[in-house]
């Protein structure tokens, strides 16, 4: 293809140069947390004086993530089955489903996301929290 | 002795768009032959998808495409709402809408950061990545997620917009809008991007529309075709919009109808949120069990950044969905157009080429 001049596509790129004297938009440095958005999806809290036991959760899940497992803990005594559900973080993808079908609305998500640990069975992770002690600010998404 | 050198670029490659690999037979730096190779990230969508509810399904359908997951949403949503007869309320549709659109804009965001950097102008994916960024921030306002968001749900979506959204969104539209000048300094108007993208990549019109291209590749060709304008759904037909043309059907003339559609995408969403209406944003589902899909078969479109694609999904009565094909763009364009466009290339093309393609190897690989 020939080449015809073009001085202006040849100069205007420096411009470029202008925004080595501007403030980063990115990460500050020090670098300060992002606080996650209102109605993140982090971790699971549920509510254990209105979790009903009822395994929605469980049968919902499409990553077979929900284990209901029984607890030592005080629990709802209306709890049906006497199990509250277990998420494996291995396997969730965070889809809030089972926060979806969730009856009594137990379940809900908190905004806190980072979690580090060198033990794997310790990402069968048990959502007792109350939600009121989490201080969950999480939005469950409305029901289907 | 062979005159030619074959090598792999990629599965793990920077100049390839994702996970697949193409085999090349060089005669010094011109490509011989090209042969594509996919497999590496094969995962089985399609089938998974079978086996699942279909309020289950949607939270897959996503990741068919990681750079733009929204229209798999709304189209898998679309085909179950036929299947079923729902009808969505109109807010949820703008939504729905609003979503689309701002998804488009991120993409075409990250593909002007993949290009820029397949020419090594690597000043365009700082910038554009973290444009990109403040997209994503408003979808974590918007759904709670940044990358898949999981929110476009058969009957509507799954929560409104949180208060004071639409006002933010303006401001990241104006914020962006802004910007594009500098882009355009730096990338659109640059002489030697315009030198490096010109005469590459070149896509006959009729090959084109023979062979079912789709999208950017399409419009680069100087046939405005479009799923929204061609085939409307949600309340596109509503909506005023142009769909961007450029000639020459190459690198550059795609660049040109990419950066003419970010505008476009902002003039629709602007419009979007001037008539945003009160009202439901779901409507009245089954329980998840009980939500049985008639027997009945549909094909559902959607305009993607990549260009159109569909789904094709069968009901028989059951709570999963008998059968559900994707037909992407990504399929055609990696193989009938790219193993012959890479003929007769320069090695330094290819990741060009790819990105220009808008090539995305889930998509093949569902």
């Amino acid at each position: 293809m020939a080449w015809t001049l073009d001085i202006k596509g040849l100069t205007q790129p420096f411009s470029a140069l202008g925004h080595s004297a501007r403030k980063p938009h990115t990460l500050d440095y020090p670098r300060r947390p992002t606080p996650p958005a209102k109605g993140y999806r982090g971790f699971h809290v549920n509510n254990l004086d209105t979790c009903a036991g009822c395994g929605n959760c469980q049968d919902i899940c499409m990553n077979e993530a929900i284990d209901m497992i029984q607890v030592d803990d005080d629990i709802n005594p209306k709890n049906a089955s006497g199990l509250i559900p277990r998420i494996d973080y291995g396997r969730c993808c965070w889809c809030g489903l089972c926060i979806d079908v969730c009856g009594p609305d137990s379940l809900a998500f908190e905004t806190d996301y980072i979690y580090v640990s060198p033990d794997p069975n310790s990402f069968l992770y048990l959502p007792k929290k109350r939600a009121d002690e989490a201080g969950a600010d999480g939005e469950a998404p409305q029901q289907p | 002795m062979s005159d030619t050198i074959r090598i792999f670029q990629g599965p793990q490659h920077p100049g390839v768009t994702g996970n697949m690999s193409l085999e090349l037979e060089l005669d010094g730096e011109t490509i011989v032959t090209a042969i594509t190779h996919v497999g590496y990230l094969h995962r089985g969508f399609e089938k998974l998808i079978e086996r699942r509810t279909v309020l289950q399904a949607f939270t897959i359908v996503c990741r068919i495409c990681v750079p733009e997951p929204d229209p798999y949403e709304d189209t898998f949503a679309r085909g179950v709402e036929a299947l079923a007869g729902l009808e969505i309320s109109e807010r949820a549709a703008q939504l729905r809408v609003l979503t689309l659109e701002l998804a488009r804009l991120q993409a075409h965001l990250l593909w002007m950061a993949g290009q820029g950097a397949s020419i090594g102008l690597e000043i365009v994916p700082q910038w554009a990545i973290g444009d990109r960024d403040y997209i994503l921030e408003l979808f974590e306002q918007i759904s709670g997620a940044r990358v898949y968001h999981m929110y476009i749900y058969p009957g509507g979506v799954r929560r409104d917009l949180p208060a004071g959204l639409p006002e933010r969104l303006l401001e990241v539209l104006e914020m962006i809008e802004q910007r594009l000048p500098a882009y355009d300094r730096v990338f659109f108007g640059n002489a030697a991007v315009r030198k490096r993208l010109q005469g590459v990549g070149i896509v006959d019109a009729a090959e084109a529309l023979r062979h079912g291209y789709a999208g950017p590749v399409l419009r680069g060709c100087g046939i405005p075709r479009d799923v929204r304008r061609d085939a409307p759904y949600l309340i596109y037909d509503q909506l005023a919009f142009d769909i961007p043309t450029a000639s020459g059907g190459d690198a550059w003339a795609r660049a040109q109808v990419r950066r003419a559609e970010m505008v476009q995408s902002i003039r629709i969403m602007r419009q979007v949120i001037d008539r945003l209406v009160p009202g439901e944003i779901q409507c009245r589902l089954p329980k998840h069990r009980k939500f049985k899909i008639p027997r009945g078969e549909t094909y559902v479109q959607s305009e993607s950044a990549r260009g159109a694609f569909g789904f094709y999904m069968v009901g028989d009565e059951s709570e999963y969905l008998r059968r559900m094909q994707v037909r992407g763009p990504s399929t055609v364009h990696a193989f009938t157009l790219l193993e012959r466009m890479l003929v007769g290339a320069q090695l330094s093309d290819v990741a060009l080429i790819m990105n220009s393609l808008g090539i995305c190897p889930p998509e093949i690989e569902r």
